[in-house]
This record gives structure tokens, C-alpha cells and sequence, in this order.
């Protein structure tokens, strides 16, 4: 199988290349493969993450994603790039102005479908996690699990090849979090989507074979 | 009601700013035509030893565009009430040539000097009266009241300017996470802002109407109801239907310019 991701001497900075978060990072990740990625609170989990979806460029060595490398990526291919990311966030970044079929539909609103389609889609995706009465409804008078589950739609939408995920159930509850993980878990076997999970802890439930990777002292070592 | 705030507080600075370019336009126009009126009344009087043509002194200076020769006889007719013809008709060669020359724009006093100037360089041209200090102090409060006009509108456009900045710093948090999370997604500059340039236009389109609601009331009631002279008789200049796309034109720029200044402001990628 080819390597959806590929990091080769990744390096990244905040401040000018002052402050290092990793430093000279080896890894890939295959098409399909479940891999969380997890490590104590400000080892750089997230930052590495932000990196994936183009949000931080690396500051040396190189980060390819389904080809295109990230380190020297033009400003069009880095947007093209993420219409076929899933991202997930534990804050889950909906717009709270919009309902919540405009959030889960908003990949295909990006890539210019129809509303007839966008509106299918909201319907089927909105069974999928089970929310299926709540599309008029706005992200704000949802609890926490239900408005994560409009992430994971989101997400989903599009059928992506790499979905990307930030401590998904870092604000939820066990019952929430289980929901989640399910979901997620679906995805990577149904669609053969590669997912990556960013997470400080494993979850205990999980049932699919998975790679581990933990970031320590800058580096990211895989867990065998 | 949050929704009318939203729309008002940038709609009412951009009609402040249109105001201002209107107020502009029409003071130019409504000037331009009361200093037309101000020069074809005015002419200087030239007194020359012998009969000269326009061209001579259009070459003298360029500011001149009319010579009108005034009949001697008629000065004269006065005068020589009882003389005999012969001494009358002594009289009138003996009398010089005397001429009112118009002037093809309203001029500086510093202006005037020169035109006199380069007419006394002539030897035939004896005397040159520019009526000096009527026109001069005409001059000076006409100038004055363009000169206030025109710091005024810049003031207000200035403080307008900061009002619609102001404004643009509410736009930017209200949208910035949309526009966060839509540029993760991959959204284009021109989608992520759509919404922010609906709203512009939809404003600039009720500033571009508002105003030109305001003067075309001024022209049609206002200005014939004052009792202004100068109101009255530019009544055409006040407000014109190519003011409409000019004022629009300006509402848009304003928009374009706002709107991007709050969409490249919330620029993601960190180097």
C-alpha cells in the first residue's frame, strides 16, 4: 500500500524557526491505517497536526501528503489539498451562525455541488451519527457529544482520504466519546479513509488494529 | 434589531463619505457656473493710441477672449453739445481708443496684474484699468468659502473613514471564525468572503439610494422652496442622474476596499 503520509527530517518552529516543537521527525502512514498519535500536554501533538493540514509550514526537512509536499506547497494546491481532509477538532470549529446541515455540508459546498445534492448528502450524513432531526437545528443548542457527531459529519462528507483529528473526544463524556470513536472507526474500515487521531489517551474500547506514535523531547517514535 | 445595528453602523459612515463626495461635485458644478457669471460680467478696460485688433491682444495674453471697442462718438456726444462740427470733429481724433476685454476664466488677482502688465508692454496701449479692488475682494471670499467647503468635506470624510475602520474591527471578529474554518476546509478567499461583500454591496446599494434620495429632494423641493439665488438658478447642477453611478462607484470602492482589508487581515498559514 502507498504512504498517504510521509515525513522525512520534519522539523517544526513557531516563532521564526526559534521556538522547535519536533525536530528531525521520520514517519509514514498508509493508505487505510488507524494511527493515533499521542504524548504529554505541549509536546507538540497539535502543532504536528496543524502541520498536516497546512496550517504551520515545516520549518526543515519534509511532510508529503497524497504527494504534494507541504514545506513548499503554493497557497491554491494547500486549499485544493484540504477539500480532501477530514478535520476534526476538539472544539469542533462549527459556525454557529448556520444550522447544522450548513456545517455537516460545508466540504461540498467548498467543492461546488448543488444544494440538491448538499441537502441528500445533510439527510444522510445526519442519520449516519444519528442526528437526523436536529438539521435546523444551530451548533449552540446542541450538547457537546451531539455538536462533536456534526464534526465527525462534517468530516465525513466528502469521503476523504485522510481525515485528521484533534483530541475528538477531549470535551465529552465516556457515553459521547464511545459514540465517536464508533463513528470514526467506521469510516477507516468503510471507506478505507486513513485516519489520525491526535489523543493524550487511547481509548480502551477500541476493537480495530492500530499504529502508535508518541511524541517525546521533539522526536515522534512509533510504540510496538 | 442587532441585525438594522449591524447594517447601520457601516451604512451611515459610507453615506457620511458619499455625502461628502456629492456635496463635492455639487459645490464644483454650482461654482463652476457662478464663476462663469462672475467672468462674462467682468472686463477690463484697455485705452490704446490706435485701433487694435483681438488677435493683437490675444498675443499680448492668452487669458483674453473678447475685445469690444466702445464707440468714441458716444463718449463724445456729451462733450461737444454746442461746438461746432470741426471742433468736435477735432476732438474725436484727438480722442483715443477704448476697449472692454472679457476674459476666458475667473482669475487670481496676481493674474490680473500680469494681464495689465504684458497690455502696458505695448506702445500703442496707453492704460489698463483691472478695476482691481472690487474684483479682489469678491475674489478672496469666494476662495474662502471653496476653501472651507472643501477642508470640511475631508474632515468628514476622515471621520468617517475612522467609523467605517471601526466598523470593519466588529466585521472581523463576527466572521473570523467562519472564515477560520472555511479556509481549514479549503475555501477559496472569494467564497470565504462572499457573505462579507453581500453585505458591503447590499450597503453600499442603501448609502448610493439614501443619498441620492437627499438631493434629489434639495433639488426638486428644497432649492426652489429657499429662496437661495444661486440655488435657484443652478437648480440643474444640484443633482444629476450621473451622480447616481459616480456616488455608487465610490460606495463600491469603499466596500472592495473594506472588505478586503478584513478578509487578508484574517490570513492563516503560519511560516
Amino acid at each position: 500500500m502507498s504512504n498517504v503520509i510521509q515525513a522525512s527530517q520534519l522539523t517544526l518552529a513557531y516563532d521564526n524557526g526559534e521556538k522547535e516543537i519536533i525536530k528531525d521527525a521520520n514517519f509514514s502512514i498508509k493508505k487505510g491505517e488507524f494511527v493515533f498519535i499521542t504524548g504529554p500536554s505541549g509536546s507538540g501533538k497539535s502543532t504536528l497536526l496543524k502541520a498536516l493540514y497546512g496550517q504551520l509550514r515545516p520549518t526543515a526537512g519534509s511532510l508529503i501528503i497524497g504527494g504534494n509536499d507541504l514545506s513548499n506547497i503554493r497557497r491554491n494546491k494547500l486549499q485544493e489539498l484540504r477539500t480532501h481532509m477530514g478535520i476534526i477538532f476538539q472544539d469542533y470549529k462549527l459556525v454557529n451562525e448556520w444550522t447544522v446541515s450548513k456545517n455537516v455540508v460545508l466540504p461540498l459546498m467548498i467543492a461546488g455541488y448543488s444544494s440538491e445534492i448538499q441537502e441528500t448528502q445533510a439527510r444522510r450524513l445526519l442519520k449516519h451519527v444519528k442526528l437526523s432531526e436536529y438539521g435546523e437545528r444551530y451548533p449552540l443548542e446542541l450538547s457537546g457529544g451531539e455538536q462533536q457527531r456534526v464534526g465527525v459529519a462534517r468530516a465525513l462528507s466528502k469521503n476523504p482520504v485522510v481525515i485528521l483529528a484533534d483530541e475528538p473526544t477531549g470535551n465529552l463524556d465516556d457515553y459521547s466519546s464511545n459514540v465517536i470513536w464508533d463513528l470514526m472507526e467506521n469510516a477507516c474500515q468503510q471507506l478505507d479513509t486513513t485516519v489520525l487521531v491526535v489523543t493524550h489517551k487511547i481509548p480502551t474500547i477500541f476493537s480495530l488494529p492500530y499504529r502508535h506514535f508518541i511524541i517525546e523531547s521533539k522526536g515522534v517514535y512509533e510504540v510496538h | 434589531m442587532k441585525f438594522i445595528k449591524n447594517h447601520l453602523m457601516f451604512i451611515l459612515p459610507l453615506m457620511a463619505i458619499l455625502l461628502g463626495v456629492e456635496f463635492y461635485l455639487v459645490f464644483e458644478r454650482t461654482t463652476n457656473s457662478y464663476e462663469k457669471t462672475l467672468t462674462e460680467g467682468y472686463s477690463m478696460l484697455v485705452v490704446s493710441k490706435k485701433p487694435v485688433k483681438l488677435e493683437t491682444f490675444q498675443k499680448l495674453n492668452q487669458h483674453i477672449i473678447t475685445s469690444t471697442q466702445i464707440e468714441r462718438s458716444n463718449i463724445v456726444s456729451e462733450v461737444v453739445k454746442g461746438i461746432s462740427k470741426s471742433n468736435s470733429e477735432a476732438i474725436l481724433k484727438a480722442l483715443p481708443y477704448f476697449y472692454n476685454l472679457g476674459l476666458n476664466s475667473y482669475l487670481h488677482t496676481n493674474a490680473l496684474g500680469q494681464i495689465k502688465k504684458d497690455l502696458e508692454a505695448d506702445k500703442n496701449i496707453k492704460k489698463v484699468e483691472t478695476f482691481g479692488s472690487s474684483y479682489n475682494s469678491s475674489y478672496r471670499l469666494f476662495a474662502f468659502i471653496k476653501l472651507t467647503l472643501k477642508v470640511f468635506i475631508i474632515f468628514m470624510a476622515v471621520v468617517s473613514l475612522f467609523l467605517i475602520i471601526k466598523q470593519m474591527e466588529i466585521w472581523k471578529y463576527a466572521h473570523k471564525e467562519r472564515m477560520r474554518v472555511m479556509e481549514i476546509f479549503g475555501a477559496p478567499l472569494m467564497l470565504r468572503s462572499g457573505v462579507l461583500f453581500r453585505v458591503a454591496f447590499v450597503d453600499a446599494i442603501f448609502a448610493t439610494i439614501f443619498v441620492s434620495g437627499i438631493f434629489f429632494y434639495i433639488k426638486f423641493y428644497w432649492a426652489v422652496q429657499s429662496g437661495i439665488d444661486i440655488m435657484m438658478q443652478n437648480k440643474e447642477e444640484l443633482f444629476q442622474v450621473a451622480d447616481i453611478g459616480i456616488l455608487f462607484g465610490s460606495a463600491i470602492a469603499i466596500v472592495i476596499v473594506a472588505v478586503y482589508s478584513v478578509v487578508f487581515s484574517n490570513k492563516g498559514v503560519q511560516e
